[in-house]
């Protein structure tokens, strides 16, 4: 793949896992006593390209604030199979969550301080927050109807901050929503918002002619806050930006960071990249401590495993790839078709082809990545239908769908010939070529199909919400809420969106909605369900009322296919353990952060 | 009248004759211009027929994915097991097609608009060559870049046609100049004094000497659309053909880990080699021509 998985996960704001060391060989001085010391050398998955120009702005995806590093967020989700409540501390040491998750109350690091040696306050988060809105997010959103927005934020003490969640339109992503908001040093930052900020965005989160013209003025701010970087690099992290050129940037340790006595490295480099195969390079080379989710071609699997202290570090990733459906063209309205597809494509052989290293084949559309859905569903996965590959089921399936086969090719019910073109973005390699292995199999099958690449990904997902493509690639499973999950399949792009806390159903083609599937859905041993409300109700509800949801949309995704599920991605990373030792193990949810968030936490030692 | 017409037959005929023994003279001083000659022509067999020796699909063997070079398939297999030499055969059509296209309108189009712009002179002559100089100040790729994003080139004459409309003001410019040069020339004055026409000064006189120049322009122009297309399928902004040689380097690069290990580097060298002969034919060729066109050499 070229650009990879990594920069479509650090799209969709999920953490990708990055991390690395190295170089520590190169011979530098290290500084710190004890276990410490030493370089460590990765890449910053979220960054291809390193910009010297860059701000410190952990918005801008140019600028120079490596998240775990000089970069902080108010703590580390850990991304569980089915609790999104749970994280690592960041700049918060700890938190206390209401039962109904209506306010949660954030206790800072009592003696965290700034690079520059002011301490780390509550002020500081609260600003922080106020930047947030400008940037637009989940917890801290202008639109009053927005599910899951803090409604109020207050400063208890020095310490203390107090967020309460609106809770006319609550949902359980609050709290997650909360977490992942950066933390900068409101010192730095001064002159950034007006003084009467919070009383703009009180006029805002109303209604009315004001309260429109109160949110266009804090959204005009957003580029302002973007482009804005403080002369020098004031990081609350463990290290803090000394230097850099095009080709790295070299972090010193923060000796004020409240847990920089078990900091192990006492610099950090990240070297520059622009695509996978210098990612490749670098780690045949030894050069990277670790190297955050990178996908690899099997040969080039084999030379890196090769090189001595390379060793490889499976997890899980709550992200699945899966080939969806515009159901407002023909003749992908028919259900039939949909699952006479599923049919003849071999996902195992596309996964072989495709990332074999990076995924494992799906069991089945369920709309989950099997490792969550055996959580989830239990037993229930197993009475999925599994849509394995049987040419003779996909012909009855074509036929009941009223097509006709002349001379071996299948044509629409019409006569007219059918094509099945299959679109994806260019630069994401595993894609093209798994793309290109299901129109080869459904071309064997009779099925005459092609592949038609985008430039981008962001001019992809454009035109694909345009409404432009038949079928095309479709990121999807992105746990680990389940509400997060299912709305990839029943939510805005399929006509489902939440307004003023309800639900509402737009016409294909209307409101984002491309997917263009029915309203409702006659699921077998369900009934006829509405399955975007009951994703929608999985903001607000929880326990087994939650599993039990789960369990009709699987069964309703798996009936009904908005998408095929292809695979599911495993977070395949390399670690190098010649400088440094205590790197997460196979299945830890710290793969699931960058390498910054183990290294702040206190685990990697410099190898004695 | 019919008395004059026969010798002057005869005659071109003659004049034919002795053309084509220069032509076989020229070509056996040197073999490797029959090289050369036998390569273009060879890839132009290929692109005709190449894809009819093969079955559409082209079969896969999943088993044996990035297979290194054997008997069976002598450039090994690509990322789904497909024969290498199979993709490079049947994607030499596509390639030549648009290379054919590119280099027919870039020399049409440079060629007309310089004779007429060298030849008018004046205020045609000033107009057309300041649309000329802006045309060659676009930089062509970048320009190509944010057309695809557009524009998708989906046909080989499309692609061909883009790239020739991009291409044709180097010959526009070289033309002009060669016709101001000639435009003086006694034999020119002459067909001017017998009060021949622009069309028949034009067509008859001055065409005809810059025929080995067009002709050269002609290839040379087949070698940089290979190269600009191949660029653009490698970097992934034109649509996806699996057996397009473009796409085959980018896949052998980007998919294939070519530049990392060695299992995709047939992948990779088998589109390589391709551009790399065929370019190294029209060169060969290119140097026969100069020398049957150019008295001087000739006559050596």
């Amino acid at each position: 793949m070229g650009r990879s998985l990594t920069a479509v996960v650090s799209i969709l704001g999920l953490a990708a896992v990055t991390a690395c060391t190295g170089g520590g060989a190169a011979g530098e001085k290290s500084a710190g006593g004890g276990a410490g010391g030493g370089v460590y050398t990765t890449i910053d998955g979220n960054k291809p390209g390193l910009d010297v120009n860059g701000p410190f702005n952990p918005w801008n995806p140019k600028g120079n604030s490596f998240q775990g590093f000089n970069a902080m967020r108010i703590a580390w989700s850990k991304n569980h199979l089915t609790d999104p409540n749970q994280f690592y501390p960041g700049i918060a040491a700890s938190w206390d969550i209401a039962p109904d998750n209506s306010s949660i109350t954030l206790h800072l690091h009592p003696d965290n301080k700034w690079s520059d040696g002011q301490p780390v306050t509550a002020e500081d988060v609260k600003f922080s927050i106020a930047l947030a809105y400008t940037q637009g997010s989940t917890a801290f959103a202008l639109d009053p109807g927005a599910a899951g927005a803090a409604s109020d934020v207050e400063v208890v003490d020095d310490k203390t901050v107090k967020i309460t969640q609106d809770m006319k339109n609550p949902s359980v992503t609050f709290v997650r929503g909360v977490m992942d908001s950066f933390v900068v040093p409101e010192h730095a930052w001064e002159g950034v918002l007006p003084a009467d900020f919070w009383d703009k965005l009180e006029t805002a989160r109303g209604e009315g002619a004001e309260a429109e013209a109160a949110r266009g003025e804090i959204t005009a701010l957003s580029e302002k806050v973007l482009a804005f970087g403080p002369p020098k690099d004031v990081s609350a992290g463990p290290f803090v930006l000394e230097r850099m050129n095009p080709g790295e940037a070299l972090l010193v340790k923060n000796k004020n960071f409240y847990n920089a006595a078990n900091v192990g490295p006492d610099q950090v480099k990240l070297l520059n990249y622009t695509g996978n195969e210098q990612i490749w390079n670098y780690l045949t080379a030894g050069k990277l401590d670790n190297a955050p989710f990178t996908a690899v071609p099997a040969d080039v699997m084999k030379r890196i495993v090769a090189t001595p202290g390379n060793q490889v570090v499976k997890g899980y990733s709550p992200v699945a790839v899966g080939l969806a459906f515009n159901q407002s063209k023909k003749p992908y309205d028919d259900v039939h078709v949909r699952r006479g597809l599923a049919h003849l494509i071999d996902r195992a052989e596309v996964v072989k082809i495709a990332s074999p290293e990076g995924g494992t084949a799906a069991v089945t559309t369920s709309g989950i990545h099997a490792k969550a859905a055996r959580e989830w569903l239990g037993g229930e996965l197993d009475a999925l239908e599994p849509y394995n590959v049987d040419p003779a089921k996909a012909e009855e399936e074509f036929k009941a769908a009223g097509l006709t086969k002349k001379d071996g090719k299948w044509a629409l019910a019409d006569g007219k010939p059918w094509k099945v073109t299959i679109h994806i973005p260019a630069p994401f390699s595993d894609w093209v070529s798994a793309a290109k292995a299901i129109t080869s199999q459904l071309t064997t099958a009779g099925v005459d199909a092609e592949v038609v690449t985008t430039a981008d990904y962001p001019l992809y997902l454009s035109e694909l919400a345009e409404g432009k493509y038949d079928l095309g690639f479709w990121l999807m499973a992105l746990g680990p809420a389940p509400y997060n999950i299912y709305q990839r399949l029943y939510g805005g792009s399929n006509g489902w969106n939440i307004l003023g806390g309800k639900v509402e159903h737009s016409a294909p083609g209307k409101n984002g909605n491309w997917m263009g599937g029915a309203e409702t859905v006659d699921v077998e041993g369900v009934g006829e369900v509405n399955p975007g409300e009951l994703t929608a109700k999985l903001n607000s509800v929880s326990g087994d009322e939650q599993k039990a949801v789960i369990g009709q949309l699987a069964k309703a995704a798996n009936q009904d296919l908005p998408v095929i599920q292809l695979w599911d991605y495993v977070n395949t990373q390399f670690v190098n353990t010649n400088r440094f030792t205590g790197f997460p193990a196979d299945d830890s949810d710290l793969l699931r952060q960058p390498s910054g968030v183990w290294i702040q936490l206190g685990m990697l030692k410099k190898k004695q | 009248m019919s008395v004059t017409v026969v010798p002057a037959a005869g005659a071109s005929a003659t004049v034919r004759r002795n053309f084509w023994r220069g032509v076989w003279r020229v070509m056996r001083r040197k073999p490797s211009r029959m090289v050369g000659a036998a390569i273009v022509a060879g890839f132009a067999l290929m692109g005709i027929f190449g894809p009819l020796l093969y079955p559409d699909p082209l079969p896969r063997d999943t088993q044996a994915l990035y297979a290194p070079p054997s008997w069976r398939h002598p450039f090994g297999t690509d990322f789904e097991g497909t024969d290498v030499l199979a993709l490079v055969v049947t994607g030499a059509r596509y390639v030549l097609l648009t290379a054919a296209v590119t280099a027919v309108i870039t020399v049409v189009l440079g060629t007309a608009i310089g004779l007429f712009s060298g030849f008018k002179r004046g205020r045609w002559d000033s107009v057309l060559m300041r649309l000329t100089d802006m045309k060659l100040t676009i930089p062509g790729l970048p320009l190509l870049l944010v057309l695809s994003t557009i524009w998708k080139f989906t046909g080989a004459i499309e692609m061909g046609l883009v790239l020739g409309l991009l291409g044709w003001g180097g010959v526009a410019r070289a033309v002009r100049s060669q016709t101001l040069s000639l435009r003086e020339r006694g034999f020119i004055e002459a067909a001017r004094g017998l009060g021949l026409s622009t069309g028949h000064i034009v067509g008859r006189e001055l065409l005809p000497s810059m025929a080995p120049y067009i002709a050269m322009n002609t290839l040379i122009a087949v070698t940089g659309a290979v190269y600009a297309q191949v660029g653009l399928f490698f970097l992934g902004v034109l649509p996806f053909e699996a057996n397009n040689w473009g796409v085959m380097l980018n896949l052998a690069v980007f998919g294939g880990g070519a530049l990392t290990t060695t299992a995709a580097l047939p992948y990779l060298l088998a589109p390589l080699l391709a551009i790399l002969l065929l370019t190294l034919g029209i060169v060969l060729v290119v140097d026969a021509m100069d020398e049957i066109f150019n008295p001087r050499l000739r006559e050596e």
